[in-house]
């Protein structure tokens, strides 16, 4: 009836686990999404948790996404994810006790304040603080990728979407671009929305060029 | 078979209707609502599917379908079962004719609000079978194989499932070609002994039938090779995994691999059918294992019951579970516990803290409380409960405002700080009437979304209505199910609900009740607002206010818009009282004023209406 571990050969399979956070409204589903259905079309097994919690909008998001192994629970272990996707500065702490020590962690440094941070009462980490603690859980051979928002690039006359952007710069960067080629990707952003496919296209080349452009500081 | 990426809740709705479902019925709960949310997306021809009005109807909507011979399916999240469980045992009790199956989804690790309560109890307590699969695959199989035991035994079927797996996607093999089955005439039994309560010898007299079905479910379930055994090295290590778990053993045993775990030496059963209890494949197990680790997330039922077995064989061996204190029983389990597990059976030196990350980072992470949406109308009661109690010359400490389940919760947090109470659906109205005659003097005021009023808290008004308890109803009404993902209810405008059904309205039904105190406001009317709650909360007897407008969120997809609000930048002076009072997550505080998020802003003006130096104003309101 099962199909689990009554006689099933071990052999190790590449894996690979990403843990993302941020803020309800910044997409980071959508980049978790973008990556699970790259996966799935390519025959990598998939499984992908999305935790939305109360909040519509506004509220701490997370997703697990892992790669590459046929039964699985979707919940990564803590010390467990080969890479963190943060969209919000403050949120990337909650990611921090996942990741693995020599794992990649990517930070778009975009803030968004509670209201009682914006009216002065309450604290909200600093950026080196953020970082620190990162780089810290990530102990030797480990990198941080930090995306400031200033440098996202523009696409006629607005920045390009953010999430479309780190998804590529995490593309390039890591080595989950050796599970799932960059092409697959792209593929999945071209064909999920049949709008904006333009600009969606060049927010995604443009990550892969980040480092180069200096978008990108590790 | 084609395979296709999917939520557990996806699986199961296509699992149902692979299976024959003809009717399905629900109330929308996280993590349960995505399978009749499915459903009403694909429309399948001859299948009624519904949103109930609450999860106790629905429960009997699907079964009344099941008594008439077919095959129904209803759905809810574990506190749902606390509502549809009067019924519910009933119809236990009685049988069922055609394949009823419940689909229950629990919450371990709590993700969504409410009680982390393991619906395996609610199994027990009824004698139902219940299904207890892993992975979405797993799901879409056995919810198959559910409604086929159902209608073997002639019992309902319980399929619980949990966060991790009917939220999440994963790949899952779906029958490319499902079998077309013969549509199938209703039939009608009358027949008292079965479909009644009424006498000692009947009820009786069912009690031993559903004993008796019990039984039978578990020699299917035993035939079927639903719970996998495999028996290791004589004397060695025999694990026992429940449900979600069951997902996380592998990888744990290859964690576990690295520090002495032999998986040739170990034993398992994998429990897909939690209740009936296993008795025959524990004993065997216990007769083979020295030591018997226990693998469930919540409430240790497989490990109680196995207790038991080793007392009945006079096992000397080792449990590993809950009740040694190993596990806890509040959270998700995941591999960190596996390999825990596997430790504390086998003495296996396993480093501590392989799975323990520095949680010191979090502590620094910016607190977010979740608030209403930019452009609720929500926003505006609970600043207008606010400002009417402080008007009418109360402190907000002084006086009690009931809340309820839904979106209308929201009103806890800052900046309203408004309701203070959270129990169950429709619980707003029987509390305030218990403040009333505990002896409070200042007013009383309950607070309740549409949605609920329907489900639940039409019972506490009337019982308000007729003990005459003076008490002010607060009905917060967006026309939506909108926590859940908003879901169509009875009161959801006409163009939105299926075809046929009718709109109910609350406007119509509270006066319908002989309440002559009632008045309808616009929320994003904050004067207006406040002084009808004001006014409201110092007359005697039973008084509602029916806050309408619609959820934003539904009426932007629309492409609607309350109005446009624009900043006058030279009149601002950052004085914060904007921010202070609505929260609204559309203002920013720029260098020299306020900034407001266009795209966030939906131009309910209520930040206008805050605003005492002319820095907001609102322009061309459309609703």
């Amino acid at each position: 009836m099962t199909d689990t571990l009554q006689n099933r050969e071990h052999k190790t399979p590449i894996t690979y686990d990403i843990y993302l956070v941020g803020v309800g409204g910044q997409g980071i589903l959508t980049i978790g999404e973008l990556i699970a259905e790259a996966a799935f079309r390519k025959g990598i097994p998939v499984s992908f948790y999305p935790t939305k919690g109360m909040a519509q909008r506004g509220g701490f998001v997370k997703a697990q996404l892992r790669l590459g192994r046929a039964t699985i629970g979707p919940a990564i272990p803590e010390k467990g994810a080969d890479m963190v996707i943060a969209t919000e500065v403050s949120e990337a702490l909650k990611a921090v006790r996942y990741i693995k020590p020599g794992g990649d962690f990517v930070l778009f440094g975009h803030v968004w304040a509670p209201t009682a941070v914006m009216l002065g009462k309450a604290p909200y980490p600093t950026l080196d603080q953020v970082l620190g603690a990162a780089r810290n859980a990530l102990s030797a051979g480990g990198r941080v990728h930090y995306i400031a928002e200033e440098s996202l690039p523009v696409f006629e006359g607005s920045p390009v979407p953010d999430n479309i952007f780190t998804l590529a710069v995490a593309l390039n960067q890591t080595r989950l671009g050796e599970l799932l080629p960059a092409a697959d990707v792209e593929q999945a952003v071209r064909t999920r929305w049949k709008r904006g496919i333009e600009r969606n296209a060049f927010a995604f080349e443009a990550g892969l060029k980040a480092q180069a452009s200096g978008a990108v500081a590790t | 078979m084609g395979k296709k990426l999917m939520t557990g809740n996806d699986a199961l709705a296509l699992g149902a209707l692979h299976a024959g479902v003809k009717v399905v019925a629900g109330y929308p709960g996280t993590p349960s609502t995505g399978a009749i949310a499915t459903l009403l997306t694909m429309n399948p021809p001859g299948v009624h599917v519904e949103w109930s009005v609450n999860e106790k109807v629905a429960f009997e909507v699907a079964a009344g379908a099941a008594w008439a011979g077919q095959r129904a399916m209803c759905t809810m999240k574990m506190a749902g079962v606390n509502v549809a469980f009067d019924s519910l045992i009933s119809i236990a009790y009685s049988g069922i004719v055609g394949g009823l199956v419940i689909y229950v989804a629990d919450d371990p690790g709590v993700s969504a609000g409410m009680a982390e309560q393991d619906s395996r109890g609610f199994a027990i307590m009824s004698d139902l079978p219940m299904l207890d699969p892993s992975s979405p695959d797993e799901i879409y199989r056995l919810t198959q194989v559910a409604f086929d035991l159902s209608e073997k035994t002639g019992s309902p079927v319980f399929v619980r499932l949990v966060t991790a797996n009917c939220s999440s996607y994963a790949v899952v093999n779906v029958n490319d070609d499902p079998p077309v089955r013969p549509e199938r005439k209703p039939v009608l039994l009358h027949d008292i002994n079965k479909f009644t309560k009424a006498g000692s010898a009947i009820c009786m007299t069912q009690h031993r039938d559903l004993i008796a079905r019990l039984q039978k479910a578990g020699q299917w379930i035993a035939e079927a090779g639903l719970n996998p055994l495999r028996l290791g090295k004589a004397g060695g290590l025999g694990i026992v995994v429940g449900g979600m778990v069951d997902s996380y053993l592998e990888e744990g045993f290859e964690i576990a691999s690295g520090f002495g775990f032999n998986l040739s030496d170990t034993s398992l059963l994998q429990l897909k059918a939690v209740h009936p209890f296993p008795t025959e494949q524990v004993q065997t197990l216990l007769h083979h294992c020295k030591t018997i680790l226990v693998l469930e997330e919540l409430e240790p039922y497989i490990e109680r019951g196995i207790y038991v077995e080793a007392h009945r064989s006079g096992y000397r061996g080792r449990i590993v579970g809950k009740l040694d204190g190993v596990f806890e029983r509040v959270g998700e389990y995941g591999v960190s516990h596996v390999v825990k597990g596997i430790g504390a059976a086998l003495d296996l030196q396993i480093p501590a803290d392989l799975f323990q990350g520095k949680s010191d980072a979090e502590k620094l992470a910016a607190a977010r409380p979740i608030t209403v949406c930019a452009g609720c109308p929500h926003r505006g009661t609970f600043m207008a409960i606010n400002a009417a109690i402080k008007k009418a010359g109360f402190k907000k400490d002084d006086v009690m405002v009931t809340g309820d389940i839904g979106c209308t919760i929201l009103g806890m947090n800052p900046p309203f700080n408004t309701v203070s109470t959270e129990v169950s659906m429709g619980a707003s109205l029987g509390l305030a009437q218990g403040y009333v005659h505990g002896g409070v003097k200042t007013p009383v005021i309950a607070t309740i979304g549409d949605s609920t009023f329907y489900h639940a808290g039409i019972p506490g008004l009337l019982n308000a209505i007729q003990h005459q308890t003076p008490l002010t109803l607060v009905i917060l009404d967006n026309g939506w199910t909108a926590m859940t993902g908003m879901q169509v209810n009875p009161g959801t405008c006409e163009q939105f609900q299926q075809s046929g059904d009718a709109r109910l309205d609350i406007a119509k039904i509270v006066p319908a009740l002989g309440i002559d105190q009632f008045w309808i406001v616009n929320p994003f009317d904050l004067d207006e607002t406040t002084k009808v709650i004001q006014n409201a909360i110092k007359l005697p007897g039973v008084k509602v206010v029916l806050a309408r407008e619609e959820c934003t969120m539904p009426a932007r997809r629309r492409g609607l818009e309350a109005g446009e609000v624009r900043v006058v930048a030279e009149n601002c002076n950052l004085c914060k009282l904007c921010v202070i009072i609505t929260g609204c997550p559309a203002i920013t505080l720029g260098e020299d004023s306020i900034v407001i998020d266009n795209d966030l802003c939906y131009g309910c003006g209520l930040c206008a209406a805050t605003c005492n130096l002319d820095a907001i104003l609102v322009e061309g309101a459309t609703v």
